[in-house]
């Protein structure tokens, strides 16, 4: 009997959904975190009467067919990239993206990854790190004594130290795009790498053609919308205890049956 | 044998086929632009020598499969708010291009690959008027008019990329579904009168659950009914052979 199977895959997909929803509600807090979602397609048909078959000699055709579905599968679990909120900290090492980009920064290895978290803080030789101590590139070193730091939207970050009335300039933010964000390999930490379906990162200055820009003393709150994962929680709830009813409804037929030799 | 007994098997076997369907369309609950189907079935109506008493041959009728109906009426539209979701309100399907030919569907999630080509989740191109739409990074924000015109506009500056291509079909039942949202058919695609699409969301799977689960209902017990009639029938042979076979005192 098919619908055993067909609904187990329904509750399976179910599953995943749930999963999905609760990694978002867990990440309500995250900073820069993007919200996921589930997408389902439904799996092979068996023909048993194609559609738009000849049905006689005169030619007419059956405007129906028998095409019996296999279930359901988890076709994606795709990020929506919609701005999150900014949430002001008044940290002067706080800058989120309004906008297109990410920061990139260096792993210990040596390779490149790609963060929306912008809570930065100093390394001890002054750098600028994520809070997992992953150097923001191109590196920025704010210089010693320094009395106040400023980022402008363009991520021009300027520096006063103590015993000078004009700001020094030492360096520069630097945002980078993907032809297709959605392609990006989350690692965790906030982090994500390039992968062959985000295409190749394409870096540039805030502000400019396409580029987000930089708000010193804020920070990208996730954009995940609780009441929304409620409601898809309480959807998805539903969906799987649906799933599990066609099974013992199934269940029951087969009992009916088993009891038919019986005397 | 007995054609009753026929009779009954021939109900069972529709039954089971009928819960496929029905099992189908609640794994698919959430699937996008899925289209709730229903399994129909016909009288077979065979003529068989006559039982004692009657002459003549006599009709008696076994259920078949006529079809799997297609409920092609409108899902809902979702919001997602992500800038690649356009779902079709009213009539007509989205074409892309898959390496087995030109497929057709209504799940509208969308979204860019590697070479800012718009995609289906399976990455096959969805096609524009002029073949596939492409959106490059510096683009700016993407808005996707009712129409089917997707455009970027950058300082205030309005730059056309291209126009979905709806197609519509003389009989989209008769059209095949292929998995994976996508359905194939034969006929030549018309042009709808009116397309109407909408950015932001997506349509979402017309199955009714309350519909589906009372569906199920009705089929198991109609399915313990016939399974019963066939168990009577059953008792009814056994007592009859008992009653024939023994031997008289």
């Amino acid at each position: 009997m098919r619908a055993l199977s067909i609904a187990s895959t329904g509750m399976l997909a179910q599953q995943t959904n749930v999963e999905v929803i609760a990694n978002n509600l867990a990440n309500m807090n995250t900073t820069g975190f993007k919200q996921q979602r589930a997408e389902f397609a439904d799996l092979l048909y068996q023909n048993i009467q194609t559609p738009g078959s000849q049905t006689s000699d005169q030619g007419t055709y059956a405007p129906n067919g028998i095409q019996l579905g296999a279930g359901v599968r988890t076709a994606a679990v795709y990020r929506v990239l919609t701005q999150g909120d900014l949430k002001s900290t008044g940290n002067p090492y706080d800058v989120a993206i309004q906008g297109s980009g990410f920061f990139r920064v260096q792993q210990a290895d040596g390779t490149d990854a790609y963060s929306r978290s912008g809570n930065f803080s100093l390394s001890p030789q002054g750098q600028l790190v994520t809070q997992n101590g992953l150097v923001i590139q191109p590196g920025i070193a704010i210089p010693q004594n320094t009395i106040s730091v400023t980022i402008n939207s363009q991520g021009q970050v300027n520096a006063t130290v103590a015993g000078q009335n004009t700001p020094q300039t030492v360096g520069q933010l630097e945002l980078t795009r993907f032809p297709n964000e959605a392609g990006l390999n989350a690692i965790g930490d906030n982090l994500y790498l390039e992968t062959p379906g985000s295409g190749s990162p394409q870096a540039g200055v805030p502000g400019s053609t396409g580029y987000g820009t930089i708000q010193q003393g804020f920070l990208e709150t996730s954009n995940v919308n609780s009441v929304d994962e409620i409601t898809s929680l309480i959807t998805a709830q539903r969906a799987y205890e649906m799933n599990s009813k066609v099974i013992s409804a199934a269940d029951q037929m087969l009992q009916n049956t088993a009891r038919l030799g019986s005397s | 044998m007995d054609n009753s007994l026929l009779v009954s098997l021939s109900h069972q076997l529709a039954a089971y086929r009928a819960m496929d369907v029905i099992a189908n369309n609640i794994a698919n609950v959430s699937t996008p632009g899925f289209k709730r189907e229903a399994a129909k079935f016909e009288e077979f109506v065979t003529m068989m020598r006559p039982a004692e008493g009657q002459t003549g041959l006599q009709p008696v009728s076994f259920v078949k499969d006529a079809g799997v109906m297609r409920d092609t009426s409108q899902g809902n539209l979702e919001q997602t708010g992500a800038t690649y979701d356009v779902a079709i309100a009213g009539n007509g399907f989205f074409q892309v291009q898959t390496p087995n030919g030109m497929r057709y569907t209504r799940d509208g999630h969308f979204s860019l690959d590697n070479n800012g080509n718009v995609v289906t989740s399976q990455g096959y191109p969805v096609q524009g008027d002029g073949g596939a739409i492409t959106v490059a990074p510096t683009d700016g924000q993407v808005i996707i008019a009712p129409d089917g015109t997707i455009s970027s506009v950058l300082n205030g500056v309005t730059n056309l990329l291209g126009k979905f291509k709806v197609v519509d079909f003389p009989s989209t039942t008769a059209m095949a579904k292929q998995g994976s949202n996508l359905y194939s058919t034969d006929q030549t695609p018309t042009v709808p009168a009116t397309v109407n699409v909408r950015q932001g969301a997506v349509e979402a799977s017309n199955v009714q659950p309350v519909i589906e689960i009372s569906h199920m209902i009705e089929v198991m017990r109609a399915y313990e009914a016939t399974a019963s009639l066939s168990k009577s029938q059953e008792d009814m042979m056994r007592q009859a052979i008992n009653q024939l076979g023994q031997m008289p005192s």
